[in-house]
């Protein structure tokens, strides 16, 4: 391995703090594209260049370049927006967007299409009901999740509270963004002046991400994160403090054993009034112990393997100024939403609805994106994009409700019976994403009706599964948390990983590699029949595989890629 | 009436057009004459015309004629030569002008005055005539008292207005005092016969008076504009045929390169070629069952090759009425509604809506010749050799409840393939053409008006041109109706096109059009004019031309400060020094 910096190192020097040459790109009409570097950089400003895939074969026949679009990724702390927020994002969805509202599964919003033209329009249009999409993609921390739980009212506030401070801590001070996408004012020699306080001008050496959880609900996947926080609640219900989760990740490529998704240890406790300066010092921790010359390598969850816990906990005290207290015990009971209503306080309910894969678009006779619009019309409460890319319509007055509800219900916005599809997330993929090696949101659901039936024969079909599907290795749904992941290798080949912790705890083990549809159902089909026939009582699908010896249990990563594969073999598999 | 002295067989050694001419002139000659020609004939041939010419050599000095011309696309323009060379023939002095040049004062000095006139976009005069044609209809137009004229008027029976300008002419000439001797004649289309009959019967009564001396009186027709190949229908193969609009837009725009086997025509960019299209059959099947007549095979062959069977024009309405005697339709012509009636509407539509027995020879009746449709050349000789490349966008509407499809564009978009053969016939444009290749120039050409300028950019790239060149283009999307992008790209990068701006009208809310894009622009714009550039427009007539128009008026107004008249003077300046060229459709 090279100590030699990788591109993106130099690129991001010499970038005079994100500005790089993308103006100039943008002024070039003939093209839709950007250069190359140009790409790099607009990741911070929280977008990336991307082609129609689909269009691909016939574009140069027709003497076009590649359909070219932006995908724009809106940075929304915990989910959070409001109905004039939502409005708008409809709007901006509309008119320059392609394939409606995606939301994802770190609870934001992100757009597809946007030809470059466009881009302007659209962040300005953003703008103007104050969300922006600084930092939502590039080597910086990125949008800070938080638990929904709306029931738990008071814990919510106190960490979407900690959240929104995490993310103004860690934004970038560049005025970069504001420079090129609002018309901003350009400071004299701006770029000399700028000191970014935390990141300096190289930034961070990969992408950084937060998570805050209040137990029962792991719906953030607290060990799929960089860093974590894990609300401890005194007997009144309030967060006394927090312990403190690092060196989470899916991300891996396929065919080399040294890259490995890993769950986050829990390094500690702190209390809220160091919370703060504790996530900084692991974010500087990261900032100069990250590896900057493999950018496959640089993920914090490395930095943590390769130091060991206790050298980074020291480290982190050390900066911080504070001594971690020992972890405090919690309970996590899903990572999956609680859909319908559900009670808040002075008699307004919170209506938690079910939206396939994020993809909040009108099909026939699934008019979602306007029943949304429609909603938010009427609705004086607030929204909550949900880590299982759902929405929840929050505060609803109790007069609101029956109309909601019916707006809701008429566009097949209320949970589906299936326990499968309840439970299911899928990532993006084709024909966006440039890293796709197979398709992902487009062929779940199809995959789920499949499986529904051989389910429905075992008598599970309302059982909780979590299902979770990726298009490649990077793990953008959390497969490998998942209990059942399926993981793209190729057009139509997935990898089945099995064996995760209904609670998101524990990662998933590879169970066989290369299936396709009809592999994927012989593959499942016996081990839903044995898991109908001799689960105990109350034992997840997940913790059952192991149990009964279909695949090996995972620990939190290194040993990821070990004795792999069906250890029982069933009559299919 | 024209049959009545046919004397020449359509099988002699002539062309259509030549044999017309001659039986205008032999059909109607008295003994003497034909006699006279028979003799000079041979005569040709023995002295080999040395003292052939001597007889028709008129005995006073030949009178003056002047022949103005109003033509867009050249029809009127080639007639107007045809009819100066057979005047000079029979002893006039014919001074051709072309309507756009007119001097009004011009008009007086000569006593006798021929106007061949085409009218388009919806009854307008052609684009490069606009101002003399205004002259001549407005205030302080001398009197022509004593003026002997004739008026040929070129049209489309299509149009509503058909060969309104013609008519309009011929009636201010007799306003301004002239006399009418020869009677207006308006064709349409197919104009090739009623025009050559025409000029053959102007000539004959403005040629001064038969010279008693000579041994009676020769009419002298011109005989001599054989065909060139380069004005010949010719048939070449279809290299490539592609939509270059995205499988997701709703536009089709045919890219089609077409390979010339033996000989390719001259052609020059800004040039046009005619293709001769076929109509769809499943059309004229569907005509054919309605009149009844599914049974003629001879009949549908007929009607799918050469008949304009889509086309409902006022005089086809005529017809239908006088030879069925159809009631309701005559009615229809009496209550003066047949005008409305037919506006976006076909021959289908008259078939269905008044059904009646009809004969094979009734259809033939009310259609006319399957005309050609003229395409822009998008490509130069210089760069594909002996291929010609067109771009087609694809015809296709809905009106009265029923869809239609353009017959040409159609043809080729949804029945010809790759290798298949099409006829195809130059239309030479010199009035749209390069300058020196030093000179700029500004190029305005949106949607399938692009064409030309791709034709343009290749010539400029190999004659390795060192003028500046600007391109306006603009369309639905940038993702998907960006015709030829690849190849603009290309340009830019080589530097045979200095630059491109773009603007499609779907991708934001508020639509964007290439005027918008030259106003936001114009300081430069205006810059380039002023440094002698040369500024083009190609593609729609109906609206996009004249609003690009207004907005280089208004770029001038603002970027100069100048009063909106004098704006205007400044852009119909640059017309007048043909630095302002149009071909719209
Ligand atoms: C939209 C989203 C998936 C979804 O269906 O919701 C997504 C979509 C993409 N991710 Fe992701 N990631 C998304 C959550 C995740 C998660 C889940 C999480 O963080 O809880 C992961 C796994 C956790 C982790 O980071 O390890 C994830 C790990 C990756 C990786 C692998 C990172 C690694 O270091 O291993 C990449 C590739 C990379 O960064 O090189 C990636 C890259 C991408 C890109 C931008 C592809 C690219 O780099 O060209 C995808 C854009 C697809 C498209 O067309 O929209 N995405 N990505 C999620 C947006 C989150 C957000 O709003 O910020
Ligand atoms: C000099 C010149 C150059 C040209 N260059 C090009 C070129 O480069 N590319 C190109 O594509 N075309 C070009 N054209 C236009 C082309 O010649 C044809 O007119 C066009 O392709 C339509 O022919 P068609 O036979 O398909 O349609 P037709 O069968 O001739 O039908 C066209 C007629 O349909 C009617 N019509 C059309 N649209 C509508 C509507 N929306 N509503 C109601 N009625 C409607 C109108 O009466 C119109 O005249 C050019 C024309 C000229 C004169
Ligand atoms: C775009 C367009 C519009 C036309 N408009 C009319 C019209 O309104 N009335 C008419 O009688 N002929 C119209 N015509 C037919 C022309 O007058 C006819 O083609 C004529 O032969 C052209 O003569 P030129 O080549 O000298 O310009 C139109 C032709 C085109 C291509
Ligand atoms: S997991 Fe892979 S395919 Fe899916 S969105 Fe992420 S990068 Fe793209």
């Amino acid at each position: 391995m090279t100590d030699e910096l990788s591109r993106n190192e130099h690129l991001k020097e010499a970038s005079r703090y994100l500005r790089g040459t993308i103006a100039d790109g943008l002024r070039d009409e003939v093209t839709g594209a950007i250069v190359e570097d140009d790409q790099q950089l607009v990741k911070f400003h929280g977008m990336y260049l991307q082609d129609d895939r689909d269009l691909r074969p016939e574009r140069t026949r027709k003497k076009m370049e590649k359909a070219f679009g932006f995908m724009i990724r809106v940075r929304i702390t915990g989910g959070c927006v409001n109905p004039t927020q939502w409005l708008a994002l409809d709007r901006v969805a509309r008119d320059y967007g392609n394939v409606g509202i995606r939301l994802t599964t770190r609870q934001t919003v992100q757009l597809h299409g946007v030809i470059k033209s466009n881009v302007k329009n659209t962040i300005k249009a953003i703008d103007a009901v104050l969300l922006n999409s600084i930092a939502a993609c590039g080597d910086i921390n990125r949008n800070v999740m938080c638990v929904v739980n709306p029931d738990q009212s008071r814990a919510h506030a106190a960490a979407i509270e900690f959240s929104r401070a995490a993310t103004e801590r860690f934004l970038p001070h560049t005025p970069a963004y504001r420079e090129i996408w609002l018309d901003g004012e350009r400071i004299a020699g701006g770029e000399q002046e700028v000191v970014e306080p935390i990141y300096g001008k190289t930034y961070l050496p990969r992408k950084f991400k937060i998570g805050i959880a209040v137990p029962p609900s792991n719906d953030i996947d607290v060990f799929a994160s960089d860093l974590g926080f894990i609300a401890i609640m005194d007997d009144k219900g309030e967060v006394a403090g927090w312990n403190v989760t690092v060196g989470g990740g899916m991300g891996m490529t396929h065919g080399e054993p040294e890259t490995y998704p890993r769950t986050a240890d829990v390094m500690g406790y702190c209390s809220t009034a160091d919370a703060l300066a504790v996530a900084e010092a692991v974010v500087t921790v990261q900032r100069d112990w990250g590896d900057r010359a493999n950018r496959k390598h640089a993920r914090f969850k490395y930095t943590v393997e390769d130091r060991g816990l206790d050298v980074v906990r020291a480290e982190v005290e050390r900066r911080s100024g504070t001594k971690l207290a020992p972890a405090r015990p919690f309970t996590f009971t899903s990572t999956g939403d609680r859909y319908g209503w559900s009670a808040g306080t002075d008699g307004r309910g919170h209506l938690t609805l079910f939206i396939e894969n994020g993809r909040v678009v009108d099909r026939p006779g699934k008019l979602q994106m306007s029943a949304l619009r429609g909603i938010a019309q009427t609705h004086d409460g607030d929204f909550r994009i949900t880590p299982n890319q759902n929405i929840i319509v929050t505060n609803v007055p109790t007069d609101k409700q029956a109309e909601i509800e019916r707006i809701a219900r008429d566009a097949g916005l209320l949970a589906p019976w299936s326990g499968l599809r309840r439970n299911a997330m899928a990532c993006v993929a084709l024909p966006t994403c440039g890293l796709a090696l197979a398709e992902s949101e487009r062929y779940l659901p199809d995959l789920i009706d499949a499986l529904d039936k051989s389910l429905a024969t075992h008598g599970l079909s309302a059982d909780d599964i979590v299902i979770r599907m990726t298009g490649c290795p990077n793990g953008c749904a959390r497969p490998y948390v998942a209990e059942i992941g399926l993981v793209g290798k190729g057009p139509g080949r997935y990898n089945l990983y099995l064996g995760a912790a209904f609670d998101g705890s524990r990662l998933s083990k590879l169970y066989a590699p290369d299936l396709e549809h009809d592999g994927i159902l012989a593959a499942l089909d016996p081990i839903f029949a044995a898991y109908a026939a001799s689960r105990e009582k109350g034992e997840r699908f997940g913790d059952f595989v192991i149990r009964a010896g279909f695949v090996a249990k995972t620990g939190n990563g290194a040993d990821f890629h070990a004795n792999t594969g069906a250890l029982k073999h069933t009559a299919a598999a | 009436m024209s049959s009545s002295f046919a004397t020449i067989p359509k099988t002699a050694p002539f062309t259509e057009e030549d044999v017309a001419l001659l039986n205008q002139v032999v059909g109607p000659a008295s003994a003497v004459q034909r006699a006279w020609l028979a003799g000079f004939l041979a005569g040709v041939e023995s002295v080999q015309g040395a003292g052939a010419a001597q007889p028709a050599a008129p005995a006073r000095p030949a009178e003056p004629i002047t022949i103005v011309y109003a033509s867009e696309s050249g029809n009127c323009e080639k007639l107007a030569n045809d009819f100066a060379k057979s005047a000079r023939k029979n002893g006039l002095k014919p001074t051709l002008v072309d309507l756009a040049d007119l001097e009004l004062d011009t008009l007086v000095s000569a006593k006798k005055l021929i106007f061949i006139a085409a009218t388009w976009g919806e009854g307008e005069p052609p684009a490069r005539a606009v101002r003399g044609y205004g002259e001549l209809m407005g205030e302080g137009t001398p009197r022509l008292d004593g003026v002997e004229f004739g008026v040929l008027a070129l049209g489309d029976t299509a149009y509503v207005e058909f060969c309104a300008i013609g008519k309009k002419i011929d009636e201010r000439l007799e306003a301004l005092g002239a006399k009418r001797v020869v009677d207006r004649v308006d064709c349409d289309l197919d104009f090739a016969q009623p025009a050559g009959k025409w000029i053959g019967e102007a000539i004959k009564t403005l040629a001064p008076p038969p010279d008693e001396t000579a041994r009676g009186r020769v009419i002298e027709v011109d005989f001599s504009n054989k065909p060139s190949p380069n004005t010949d229908i010719v048939e070449v193969e279809i290299t490539e045929l592609t939509n270059l609009n995205s499988s997701r837009s709703d536009k089709e725009t045919v890219h089609l390169a077409l390979a010339f086997e033996n000989g390719t025509p001259a052609y020059r960019p800004g040039d046009s070629l005619d293709l001769y299209a076929e109509n769809d059959a499943a059309y004229v099947d569907e005509l054919l069952k309605l009149a009844g007549l599914s049974a003629d095979a001879k009949l549908r062959d007929e009607l799918i090759k050469t008949r304009d069977v889509t086309t409902l024009s006022l005089k086809a309405v005529e017809t239908y009425a006088a030879q069925t005697g159809h009631t309701y339709v005559k009615k229809l012509i009496e209550d003066g509604a047949a005008k409305d009636w037919i506006v976006g509407r076909q021959l289908i539509d008259l078939i269905a809506e008044f059904p009646i027995v009809l004969s094979a020879d009734h259809l033939r009746a009310v259609t006319r010749t399957l005309a050609p449709r003229a395409y822009s050349i998008a490509s130069s000789r210089s760069e594909v050799g002996d291929e010609a490349h067109l771009l087609i966008s694809a015809v296709r509407y809905k009106t009265n409840g029923r869809s239609r499809k353009g017959v040409a564009s159609n043809y080729v978009a949804e029945r010809l393939k790759r290798g298949a053969k099409v006829r195809v016939k130059l239309k030479p444009n010199k009035h749209f053409g390069l300058p020196a290749a030093d000179k700029d120039i500004i190029m305005v050409g949106p949607g399938t008006g692009v064409a030309p300028f791709r034709a343009f950019v290749q010539e400029r790239r190999a004659a390795k041109a060192t003028g500046k060149s600007w391109l306006f283009f603009g369309d639905r999307q940038f993702t998907h109706d960006f015709l030829y992008q690849l190849d603009w790209q290309e340009a830019l990068a080589d530097g045979s096109l200095t630059r491109m701006d773009v603007a499609f009208s779907r991708d934001t809310p508020e639509k964007v059009y290439v005027q918008h894009r030259l106003f936001e622009r114009r300081e430069e714009l205006v810059e380039w004019l002023d440094n002698g550039a040369h500024f083009y427009v190609c593609g729609d007539a109906k609206n996009m031309a004249k609003d690009v128009r207004a907005s280089l008026v208004a770029a001038y107004a603002d970027v100069k400060q100048l009063s909106p008249e004098a704006a205007e003077q400044a852009v119909a300046g640059l017309e007048r020094d043909r630095r302002y060229l149009t071909d719209t459709y």
